[in-house]
């Protein structure tokens, strides 16, 4: 089974896909705009914080992490859209992955930009931030690297190094491409970043080579990036954090909120870029059940995750548990049951509705439904702690608000700018001679 | 001198690679350029890689040199945290891990920059042909003597046009 | 790890505690700790390095109050610990929990990993209102905003202590060193000393079949004993 782009003229994939960043109409400008002020909105907040203190948030004894690590959790799964999604595919070379995989590659890199700045924004003086890294101080003194924090650090390094690269690879090919016939400024930049590329037999052998290493290595480094974002939580001797299945839980909740923001993505793409014949229906409904599957192993954890803890019935962990379900944040608990489960078994379980939009709509509610699942897993733990005279309850402040809104302007700013500067589909892939056979 | 000849078949390409190295073109004098890759039958011109190599090895170097790093400087500065020792293969498990694939990564990274001679041009007026969507490039390098065989060698194998390029 | 020298502890015995909180006064006296505003403490942004919880049992108006003040327990193995990148908190050679905060980055992970909730954040650059300043205590650092802090067990009187006893050429004596929160307590309810000396008072009360240590089945062996009769 071919998939469709192989139907068309190779002239025609690479005018398709070239256009796109010839032009800057009054839309795309005004919209860029309005992301970029809402962005700056953010920063000016930030700001705000950094001058008066970590108490304009809503922050308070013993709820220490609030927001900044739900979106911190949040991004960085969202980074799993791309390295985990395109690397599974391309090792098992499945063929209708090629237009999907460079904009899942630049979803991680800008998420993994976003995400890696919330430990940061989080820091109670955020512009000693450096003292992390391991240098040892005045008094040389490295850091510890027992604390989960240097894992955390370590790993976003090895993942953000790792998917840029494995971004720019497959890019190499195409940027030179580009910079056959264009602008003189576009010319430089093109020719400046495919490394002086001539297309010989030589540099497509390691090219591919590359990516198949790079695939390997990406997906271990994206399966222990999560594992270890979540053993920031399952390290401390906090009640129902302490819990041996949150390694795979996050990691299966980011490969779930991966694949949505994945469509959503395409989705727009699609329209905006006018890709109706590289993006089609088939693409969608195979991403769609992907996340249909990953909606069930998400329940599945869940119910393995509340039910032991229901069952044990220990009162601390019972304290949470009750929080959770019937007290304070029970709505929000719910709501996530419903938009991660009952909304994508609907939408995506029945054929007739598993449409475009169904799907994209279905991908929506998950990115949102995992968004308050994170703040669930946070919040009701540190709202409840194991002395029960210390409980207290967690309400956002408008500076959290801001600065959550201004990082989602900032990955459709960071995304738009991208889909002009390259193609949003790799377009060498698309060679005129077929060589994988479905 | 190099002599450029262009393709339409992969076929002829490969005939083209065969009759050449039997006249005693080694493979390294040889370049397939293309706009996509191109996948020629085994043996007709093989790049040997060393690639996993560099990548495992420099795995090991990383994790290795990490992990002696972190012993080195829990060590250098004895503090007692939590009751925990000063060092266990536990607490640095997963910053050993993360410094192995960052290892692998830049070594498969730095390798992929030179086996595929973006960093290290053997010629650096080497002539690069323009390639059609859909053509491929056969550039030959030869020296005095060779070059009537590999001309032949090229229209026996069935290609059109070949240019001559650069100083005999 | 073994305190070769001195392994301070506390004990406090319930049974005499009326919960007067003058243990919390003193304690923002000597520790330098700001004075909160109604508004800023409905916000949850009051700090106490000892703070009074209270439990109550029965029905109104059947009610019995107990009373149980709360510091750092000191552990020895202190969930606190490993988890700061920057070793902001350690052990030191005296079992203490320090804390420098001048380390300190504010990456909150160690007050989520304290059991106990007693670590505080200086949500903003503290401040007092006139002429409180004025009464500072010179041995006491004031932390700037951005940084956790905790209960010392009064480390600057257990150092003023040492340098007294050693210029006078004596070994320190038993109850000699008292956190500003032993000293003003009227019921004399808090002990203090060292578990090291077998003979000192803190550890004959540790001793003491009335002794429990808050959340002991952690593991995290707490150096503060709470002395109650058994109900």
């Amino acid at each position: 089974m071919a998939t469709a782009p192989d139907l068309l003229p190779y002239d025609r994939i690479r005018a398709d896909l070239f256009r796109p960043l010839s032009r800057v109409s009054r839309r795309y400008m005004l919209a860029t705009l309005i992301f970029f002020l809402v962005g700056a909105a953010g920063l000016v907040a930030w700001g705000f914080q950094l001058r008066r203190g970590m108490g304009v948030t809503g922050l308070q004894r013993p709820v220490f992490w609030g927001v900044y690590i739900v979106d911190f959790v949040f991004w960085i799964g969202i980074s799993h859209a791309g390295t985990l999604i395109s690397a599974i595919l391309r090792l098992t070379d499945a063929a209708w992955r090629k237009p999907v995989t460079r904009a899942a590659e630049a979803i991680t890199v800008f998420a993994l930009m976003i995400g890696g700045m919330f430990p940061i924004i989080h820091l109670g003086r955020a512009w000693l931030f450096y003292w992390l890294l391991p240098y040892p101080n005045s008094r040389l003194l490295w850091p510890n690297f027992r604390s989960p924090l240097l894992w955390d650090l370590t790993a976003i390094v090895t993942y953000v190094t790792g998917s840029v690269i494995y971004l720019y690879l497959p890019l190499i090919p195409d940027m030179a491409q580009l910079a056959e016939h264009n602008t003189p400024w576009r010319r430089r930049l093109y020719g400046a970043l495919s490394l002086g590329w001539t297309g010989s037999d030589r540099e497509w052998h390691a090219l591919e080579r590359a990516m198949k290493l790079m695939a390997c290595v990406i997906l271990a480094v994206a399966v222990s990036v999560h594992t270890v974002v979540a053993w920031d939580f399952a390290m401390a001797l906090a009640p129902m954090w302490h819990s041996t299945i949150f390694g795979p839980y996050f990691v299966a909740g980011a490969i779930f909120s991966g694949i949505a923001a994945l469509i959503v993505a395409m989705g727009i793409l699609r329209k905006v870029l006018h890709l109706e014949s590289y993006l089609t229906r088939r693409h969608f409904d195979r991403l769609a059940k992907l996340l249909l599957l990953m909606s069930l192993l998400w329940l599945y954890f869940t119910m393995a995750e509340n039910l032991t803890v229901w069952y044990g019935n220990e009162p601390k962990e019972m304290a949470v548990f009750g929080a959770r379900t019937r007290g304070a944040y029970a709505p929000w608990f719910w709501t996530t049951v419903f938009l991660n489960f009952v909304v994508p078994f609907v939408l995506l379980g029945i054929r007739r509705l598993r449409t475009i939009a169904g799907a994209t709509i279905a991908s929506a509610s998950v990115l949102t439904g995992m968004w308050i699942e994170r703040f669930i897993i946070v919040v009701p733990t540190l709202a409840n702690p194991r002395l029960p005279s210390a409980s207290s309850f967690y309400r956002p402040t408008w500076v959290e608000a801001a600065i959550t809104v201004a990082t989602f302007a900032a990955m459709a700013m960071l995304f738009m700018i991208f889909a002009k500067l390259f193609p949003m589909i790799a377009v060498w892939e698309f060679q005129p001679h077929p060589q994988e056979d479905d | 001198m190099y002599l450029i000849a262009e393709f339409r078949e992969k076929d002829t390409v490969a005939a083209a690679i065969r009759l050449l190295r039997a006249g005693g073109i080694a493979p390294a004098d040889l370049d397939v350029f293309s706009e996509e890759p191109i996948d020629l039958p085994r043996g007709v011109l093989e790049r040997p890689s060393r690639m996993s190599l560099v990548s495992v090895s420099g795995a090991i170097l990383f994790g290795a040199l990490a992990t002696a790093f972190i012993w080195w400087t829990q060590n250098d500065y004895r503090l007692v945290t939590g009751g925990m020792p000063v060092f266990s293969f536990w607490a640095t498990g997963v910053i050993t891990f993360e410094m192995t694939m960052l290892g692998a990564i830049v070594g498969t990274f730095g390798w992929f920059l030179w086996e595929s001679g973006l960093l290290r041009k053997r010629d650096r007026n080497a002539p690069v042909p323009t390639v059609d969507p859909g053509a491929m490039c056969l550039r030959v390098r030869c020296r005095g003597n060779d070059i009537a065989g590999a001309l032949d060698a090229l229209r026996r194998a069935g290609a059109g046009d070949v240019q001559r390029e650069g100083e005999v | 790890m073994t305190h070769t020298q001195h392994r301070w502890g506390m004990a406090i015995d319930l049974d005499r505690c009326t919960g007067c909180a003058a243990c919390v006064v003193a304690c923002h006296a000597e520790n330098n700790l700001p004075v909160s505003t109604p508004e800023l403490a409905a916000e949850g942004r009051t700090a106490h390095w000892i703070r009074i919880d209270r439990y109550y049992q029965g029905e109104f108006p059947d009610v019995k109050v107990k009373y149980m003040p709360v510091l750092c327990q000191q552990c020895d193995e202190a969930p606190c610990e490993p988890v700061c990148p920057v070793y902001a908190t350690y052990h030191n050679p005296e079992g203490l929990n320090v804390q420098v905060y001048n380390r300190c980055v504010g990456t909150f992970y160690c007050a989520n990993n304290c059991p106990y909730t007693v670590r505080y954040f200086n949500w903003f650059a503290p401040q007092w209102p006139e002429p409180l300043p004025l009464q500072h205590n010179p041995d006491v650092a004031i932390r700037p905003g951005g940084v956790m802090e905790k209960c010392t067990f009064c480390i600057q009187r257990i150092k003023r202590s040492k340098e007294d006893a050693a210029q006078e050429g004596r070994p320190l004596a038993d109850g000699e060193v008292r956190p500003a929160c032993v000293q003003s307590c009227p019921a004399e309810a808090m002990v203090f000393g060292d578990l090291n000396d077998p003979e000192s008072k803190v550890s004959r009360l540790a001793g003491n079949g009335r002794a429990t240590k808050l959340l002991e089945e952690l593991g995290t062996k707490p150096k503060v004993f709470y002395l109650h009769k058994a109900t």
